[in-house]
């Protein structure tokens, strides 16, 4: 049982663990007006 | 500017260059920042975006009329405008590989004063950084 409960923990921990990685790391402008 | 785009969700830091109008906003880890609000933001402020790059790293996933995009948040992606470099993107789509990718996200076109806020933004992908 317990085996069990720890292959699906381990399961969706490694489904969940790329998209929390994802995400915007840098954004860059250039503008124009600027005084 | 610095504050009014500062004080956008999602923003952790904005570096503004007056001598070549360069700004660099450094997002907050809780994915929040949305780069169309910032384009907004910047209008706002009474200044003229006339192009945005981003980084950003995700999944590239295709839509229900078989575009690519990139999945940057379980609810948000960009749509990749198609190039040499999305094209070699295309195997990827749908699988679990993480991609970092720095791309233009919008550029202002010739003889117009402002975009269209509610205009989708696209990613011209410029460089594959990472695939892993």
């Amino acid at each position: 049982m317990n085996r069990k409960y720890l292959a699906l923990l381990v399961l969706f921990g490694s489904l969940a663990v790329p998209l929390t990685l994802a995400q915007i790391t840098h954004i860059e402008m250039r503008v124009e007006g600027m005084t | 500017m610095k504050q009014h785009l500062g004080r956008q969700s999602g923003v952790q830091n904005v570096e503004v260059s007056l001598l070549n109008g360069k700004v660099d906003v450094t997002p907050k880890e809780d994915g929040q920042i949305d780069p169309a609000q910032l384009l907004k933001a910047t209008y706002d402020s009474g200044v003229t975006a006339a192009e945005m790059d981003m980084t950003a790293r995700g999944k590239i996933v295709k839509d229900s009329s078989g575009s690519l995009a990139i999945q940057v948040e379980p609810n948000r992606s960009f749509a990749l405008a198609p190039n040499e470099l999305s094209k070699g993107l295309e195997s990827l789509a749908d699988t679990q590989t993480m991609v970092t990718v720095r791309g233009q996200l919008y550029k202002k076109s010739a003889g117009k004063k402002r975009a269209d806020p509610s205009a989708p933004l696209k990613l011209l992908i410029l460089e594959v950084q990472n695939k892993e």
